[in-house]
């Protein structure tokens, strides 16, 4: 098993940095530069009546732990999805699974119209897990359903589905300009409270995959040398499969459809650490969160002073690197 | 084989006949109804009503003229792309060729905003253009990425468009994004496949470049048949493939860029008209691409009635109806192929 440990090591060991350079730039710019001083005020002396310490804590800071919870939680799935599945295309917005989250929300908000964020939080849960169990019943009902290929169109058509019936109810229903936030991703409508509520299933999902990560290594050779060696196969997907439903239901719940993060970042991680999942889920996390992070950072200063969305930055780091992918592998099997 | 070309004449004229009917349903029926009898008078202009014109000539018709002509065309084009790639999920929606001509639309009404709103001549002529533009960046890319060993790998394609989709769909946004309210509201609506403000300068936009492309498609029929035989065979008879080919996938991009460049990007037609009239007529592309054609237009203005009427007062986006029924036909078809 090649492993590179020390890489691992350096990523632990200076991602907390990084991701505290990431806060404090991503606190400090935007419509209105914010400096140090005044930033460290706000967290030691915190004085309500003054603007600018309301829109660190209340504003800037929600949404800079927003993102970087997102990136890890969106890196983490594609880490298990890819492993799970052997297949280098496996990730949650390829796979349809966001689509679900959307879907639900959607109805959520037409039939539901005063529920609680908790409920939203589940019922984004609830569309990932449909959207997953749609695409992997389709992947093994139909021909070659289980090759990359196979399982990114199948998750992209079945995406294409439930977004469509989701546009219509939304539009039928006039909540259209409601939805709309969450198919655009802005992190900065990122509600404190919602952030706040999604900690304790984001502990879930994560711990479920950190526990899953030795197992997810075997799987990642293939299910006969996984039973070979005596691994419950099933139950390891099932909890691993339950996994990416939380952590990819939450982030939908947040802040709507983050495309590439949770394709490239496995990759890049891969590259870095070897092919040791024990590594690979926790640097996956740091390194997500950090792009994400920085990529939100970066998208306010693409259309200063406007706002936009970062699926749109994500997309366009993303989709370069989605193709070197194809060119690279191709239609080959494995990941 | 006279007993084909009858059944190929009676299938063609069958789908004529549904369509004008579809059409029929779709003028006298709306919020404002209409006997058969106000919708023939009008149109022969027997003692015309201010009104009816008004509603005939200004909002129904137009768009029924542009539904079925985006239909037609997608028809056309999808059943080309098939027989150029020889891959049977190849649609210009999943190719990305109606994102490439789309950016390259938003990007011109992004550029061009004020002018765009006063739909001059000048404008609704060059937007064909700008999407002609957007479908061959699209097509140049799936080429660069999905070509290997001299061949378009049919696996790779596919997944090259799904990529070049959402890419180009994002750069889309971002521009829409940047627009001031009037327009972006027009670039959203569009961008999601909708014959959101049908006019007769619209049609006169479009119409040019389906009266030049399809015949020039109409003539290659043959080519199409022989590019279903393997790549060697095709050269040893003599027929100058990447000529031809360029020649077919052109035509079919500028096809679909004048498409999206009045209903924005609707998916899905040009996937299933072509498998739709293989079945019922077989595969030589003399019948196959006229039929593919009025299956086409059939789907699209039957599908925009639904988008128009079930849920009024509010409309749907006619690429939303045709996506919640393609895609189970997607579905359908991906089952069907050998494992």
């Amino acid at each position: 098993m090649q492993s590179k440990k020390a890489t691992s090591m350096i990523i632990l060991a200076v991602s907390p940095l990084v991701i505290l350079l990431t806060i404090l730039l991503s606190i400090h710019y935007g419509a209105k530069p914010i400096d140090a001083g005044t930033i460290y005020q706000a967290f030691s002396a915190f004085d309500e009546g003054n603007v600018d310490h309301q829109i660190v804590m209340h504003s800037r800071l929600p949404r800079v732990l927003g993102a970087l919870m997102i990136g890890a939680f969106l890196a983490i799935s594609g880490a298990l999805m890819q492993g799970m599945t052997r297949n280098y295309l496996a990730s949650p917005s390829i796979m349809g699974v966001s689509d679900g989250s959307v879907f639900a929300v959607t109805l959520c908000m037409v039939f539901l119209p005063s529920a609680t964020s908790v409920t939203m939080i589940t019922m984004s849960l609830i569309g990932s897990a449909l959207a997953v169990a749609m695409v992997l019943a389709f992947s093994r009902l139909l021909p070659n359903g289980l090759t990359p290929v196979g399982m990114a169109v199948i998750g992209t058509i079945t995406g294409t589905f439930l977004s469509s019936i989701s546009a219509a109810i939304s539009t039928y229903f006039q909540v259209s300009q409601n939805v709309s936030f969450w198919y655009n991703a802005r992190l900065h409508l990122l509600e404190p409270e919602l952030v706040k509520l999604a900690v304790p299933f984001a502990i879930v999902g994560i711990v479920i995959a950190l526990l899953l990560s030795k197992s997810i290594t075997i799987l990642s050779l293939g299910d006969e040398v996984s039973r070979g060696l005596g691994q419950r196969t099933v139950m390891v997907k099932v909890l691993a499969t339950a996994a990416v439903v939380i952590l990819t239901g939450i982030s939908v719940a947040l802040a709507g459809k983050i495309a590439f993060v949770g394709l490239i970042i496995p990759h890049i991680t891969r590259f870095l650490v070897g092919l040791d999942y024990r590594w690979i889920i926790p640097c996956a996390g740091l390194l997500g969160g950090i792009f994400l992070g920085l990529s939100d950072v970066l998208s306010r200063f693409m259309n200063s002073p406007f706002e936009t969305p970062i699926g749109v930055v994500t997309a366009f780091i993303g989709v370069p690197f989605f193709l070197y992918l194809i060119y690279k592998r191709g239609g080959g099997k494995h990941a | 084989m006279p007993n084909r070309k009858g059944k190929f004449r009676l299938l063609f004229f069958v789908n004529i006949a549904l369509t004008l009917l579809a059409i029929y349903i779709s003028l006298t029926n709306g919020a404002f109804d209409m006997t058969v009898l106000d919708v023939i008078r009008t149109l022969l202009r027997i003692d015309p009503v201010a009104e009816y014109d008004l509603v005939i000539f200004d909002f129904r018709l137009p768009r029924i003229v542009i539904a079925a002509l985006v239909g037609f065309g997608l028809g056309v084009a999808g059943t080309v792309i098939q027989g150029i790639t020889r891959n049977g999920l190849a649609d210009p929606g999943i190719l990305g060729i109606n994102a490439g001509a789309g950016a390259a639309i938003v990007a011109f009404m992004f550029f061009f905003g004020g002018q765009f709103m006063d739909a001059s001549w000048y404008s609704i002529m060059a937007m064909p253009l700008f999407g002609l533009t957007g479908g061959l960046l699209a097509a140049g890319l799936i080429y660069l990425f999905a070509w290997r060993n001299g061949a378009l790998d049919p696996q790779r394609l596919i997944l090259v468009g799904i990529a070049i989709g959402s890419g180009l769909g994002a750069v889309a946004l971002y521009l829409s994004l940047k627009m001031n309210p009037n327009d972006f509201e027009m670039a959203a609506v569009w961008l999601t496949g909708s014959i959101w403000s049908a006019n007769w300068t619209h049609i006169a936009g479009m119409l040019p470049w389906l009266v030049i492309l399809i015949p020039v498609l109409m003539r290659k029929v043959h080519i199409l048949d022989l590019l279903q035989l393997s790549e060697e065979s095709v050269k040893n008879l003599g027929v100058p493939v990447e000529k031809e080919r360029n020649i077919l996938l052109l035509s079919s991009i500028g096809i679909v860029s004048a498409c999206v460049s009045v209903s924005g990007g609707i998916g899905f037609v040009g996937l299933m008209a072509p498998h739709i009239a293989k079945r019922l007529t077989g595969i030589q592309h003399r019948y196959v691409l006229p039929l593919s054609g009025t299956i086409g237009m059939l789907m699209v203005v039957a599908a925009d009635f639904i988008a128009k009427t079930v849920f009024t007062p509010i409309e749907l986006p006619v690429g939303i109806v045709i996506s919640i029924i393609g895609v189970p036909y997607f579905f359908y078809l991906l089952s069907r192929r050998k494992k």
